[in-house]
């Protein structure tokens, strides 16, 4: 027994499945675990063509070698599928305790396929795995839910993952809550969920989690969590949380006000982190972390963990809302919806605009936060209104002939960054695997919040690549990024838990092998250059306030980076791997043969 | 002489019981661990709550074998005595102790120095007693 146990369970609905399968060693040595092995484990079995609601689609939930240990931030959970927002393959990660119970359940990963006749819920723990009825279940939202499988099972420690009517009905941006309050939000995984007939994955566990080296795991646990101050009660995010950000952005000049349009709000001291603290109840962790950066809130009759910076900023100062109360309001209603507040908050700022604009009259217009308030749930059941907004921003603006004001690459509605106020923001965006997506690149604290100039693309294709090799790995060896852990701790943490040698060099090669492997999923599924842009406003509009002040960013300047970052990546002009440079990797023949079949490359 | 714990600083991490899982077993496992955190979201917000021993001595006085002392400042079991039966478990008011490997498992502050203690983040846990020590 280890903190890698090679097991995973395969659950398949429409044949009313459950068993236990291995996970190659090898896997986890080219691709370390979570976000890698989730991505490995996925296309193995699952085609880049296929529908992504469709019972073929499968669901691969990952937690990390070191969940369960005492290493900080180490909880988190993914789960890997193809999105229906966005086609591309997508894998989100959510905190909160139910990887680790998973981990404790003695599985590495849980894999979900096919489709139940009706609603389901799936039992995990280490002596039984039961797919059973979630009838009481129906059109309830995630708070319920979590309730009523807890007064089912008749224990209110096992940790549940579960997805609101959002969900249920297929909404593109619907997302998954774990334990009500941590969201695994992005690329419409809850929408997956609700295509199986599944409702809820409830887990419990209480088996041992081994490593290789117990007493060099704790030295150097402690050592490096003291050396990163990550357990300092002046840590930026455990003092405010993400909330903190705010002031940051709009300081920086790029805090997405009025769909993007802006980048400076004038009320943004409302909402920020000071604004948010003084509602704040409680400090929250997840499962092991020593940071705690969860503030639960609670005002105007709705409770909350968060609001986190990118709601704050998409659902918030992007909407002209300055109102703290309405915001957690938003927040609780999207979380207990089971809707990703990015995407919402993203749909309805098209929606506001489109308006403003005279493209379509929607109704709503910039600041009118009450009348966005009760199209969450119409959203939610696909009515009326609702139902149009549930297409998400691209789609919908398509539809109604405004598709520039949708704010998204792939498909994928963009995160709380104007990537005006830092250039290399906008090069992550658009090379994400799953689309417009922050968490693959941050460079924004090198730039705009650091001492590299924002406004140039000099230098940017190889710092983008550079904070994505790592933070692929990082991801794929499971830690938080609100750790700032640096790589070669990541292999000694690595060393003493699953075991092996891993120096920075191989930790990094691993995440440039994984980034690689998702990019050839999305090739194979027809992603090329062509989706690599970010929407025209912010190659023709200059923001008007703040550092990016009058600064443009041409299309010609991002498309020479582009240039730039495929050869260093070692792609072609299309942004296709090539074959040659996916065998350096180490990557699979079998995978590089079903690469260039598709590709023809 | 006990730990107290201070619940409006606890996040619910959980490190402590994972400190004593490894100090007394080498292994990660909250189960195992000497002191419970019990933690859950409900309607009224995050309910945290706590265990641990506070040396009340029934699980000694009940022990049939006489397996279990009280050396003036923790709990002893002696493996080679206890034959696993369970009786201190039933007598236990906290419901802390439990079996493994066929012996009863109880809270000995590390010999001392309590790792759930030293490895909490928040500062939660401290030693309720003469001026805070043992």
């Amino acid at each position: 027994m280890s903190c890698f146990r090679q097991k995973m369970l395969v659950v398949d609905l429409t044949n009313n499945t459950i068993e236990a399968r291995r996970i190659p060693k090898r896997w986890v040595d080219l691709y370390l675990g979570q976000k890698g092995l989730g991505t490995r484990i996925f296309m193995e079995d699952v085609s880049y063509a296929v529908d992504p609601l469709s019972p073929e689609n499968e669901l691969v939930f990952t937690n990390g070698i070191m969940t369960g240990t005492i290493v900080s931030c180490t909880s988190k959970l993914a789960i890997t599928s193809k999105s229906p927002l966005t086609g591309t393959i997508t894998d989100g990660s959510v905190g909160g305790h139910a990887g680790a119970e998973l981990k404790y359940a003695g599985y590495d990963a849980l894999v979900v396929k096919g489709r139940a006749a009706s609603l389901k819920y799936i039992y995990i723990d280490p002596d039984k795995a039961e797919i059973r009825d979630a009838s009481f279940l129906k059109g309830v939202g995630t708070f319920t839910a979590d309730k009523l499988i807890k007064e089912k099972v008749g224990e209110d420690q096992i940790k549940i993952l579960a997805i609101g009517p959002a969900g249920e009905n297929m909404v593109p941006f619907a997302c998954v809550s774990s334990e009500r309050y941590r969201q695994l939000g992005r690329g419409g995984i809850g929408a997956v969920i609700g295509s199986k007939n599944l409702k809820a994955v409830a887990i419990r566990g209480w088996m041992d989690v081994k490593v290789k080296d117990i007493q060099k795991c704790m030295q150097i646990a402690a050592e490096s969590h003291k050396a990163d101050g990550i357990l300092e009660s002046e840590y930026m995010l455990y003092k405010y949380g993400t909330p903190a950000l705010v002031d940051f952005s709009q300081r920086s000049g790029l805090l997405p006000t009025r769909n993007f349009q802006e980048g400076t709000f004038e009320h943004a001291e409302n909402i920020n982190g000071e604004a948010l603290k003084a509602l704040r109840q409680q400090k929250k962790a997840c499962f092991a972390c020593g940071i705690s950066c969860g503030n639960f809130v609670r005002a105007g009759g709705s409770q909350v963990e968060g609001p986190e910076y990118e709601t704050i900023a998409l659902c918030g100062s992007n909407l002209l809302n300055r109102d703290p109360e309405k915001l957690i309001k938003f927040n609780a209603l999207c979380d207990d919806l089971g809707m990703d507040t990015i995407s919402t908050g993203s749909v309805l700022a098209c929606m506001m605009e489109m308006t403003d604009r005279g493209v379509h009259d929607f109704g709503i217009r910039f600041g009118e936060i009450g009348k966005a308030l009760s199209l969450l749930p119409a959203i939610a059941q696909k009515k009326g209104l609702g139902a149009e907004a549930a297409l998400g921003a691209r789609t919908l603006a398509r539809k109604y002939g405004g598709e520039q004001y949708a704010m998204q690459v792939k498909g994928m509605d963009l995160p709380g960054y104007d990537p005006r106020g830092s250039w290399g923001m906008g090069l992550g965006f658009v090379t994400s695997p799953r689309g417009g997506c922050h968490m693959t690149a941050y460079t924004v604290e090198d730039e705009a919040w650091g001492n590299i100039d924002p406004f140039t693309f000099e230098g940017k294709a190889r710092l983008v690549i550079d904070r994505q090799d790592k933070q692929f790995a990082k991801f794929s060896m499971g830690v938080c990024d609100f750790w700032a852990l640096k790589t070669e701790t990541l292999g000694r943490l690595f060393e003493v838990t699953y075991g092996g040698k891993w120096p920075e060099d191989k930790v990094i090669k691993a995440g440039e092998r994984i980034f690689n492997l998702q990019r050839m999923f999305n090739v194979m599924a027809g992603f090329i250059r062509k989706d690599d842009y970010l929407p025209e406003r912010f190659y023709r509009e200059v923001l008007k306030a703040g550092p990016p002040k009058d600064i443009p960013m041409t299309k010609a300047a991002f498309d020479k980076a582009l240039d730039e970052y495929y050869a260093l990546r070692g792609w072609d002009a299309e942004g296709r791997p090539k074959p040659k440079k996916l065998k350096e990797l180490g990557i699979e023949n079998e995978l590089i043969e079903r690469y260039r079949k598709a590709t023809g490359l | 002489m006990h730990l107290i714990f201070d619940l409006s600083l606890c996040t619910g991490c959980k490190i402590c019981q994972l400190a004593c899982s490894a100090e007394h077993d080498q292994v990660f496992n909250p189960e195992k661990a000497r002191l419970k955190i019990m933690h859950a979201y409900r309607d009224e917000g995050v309910h945290i709550a706590t265990k641990s021993c506070i040396f009340c001595k029934k699980c000694a006085k009940t022990c049939p074998e006489g397996a279990i002392s009280h050396n003036g400042k923790w709990m002893i079991v002696y493996h080679e005595i206890c034959t696993g039966c369970g009786i201190c478990i039933e007598a236990c008011p906290q419901g802390v102790i439990f079996l493994h490997d066929d012996h009863a498992v109880i809270c000995d502050f590390c010999q001392g120095a309590p790792k759930c203690i030293a490895w909490c983040p928040k500062g939660v846990i401290s030693f309720k007693g003469k001026g805070g020590r043992i």
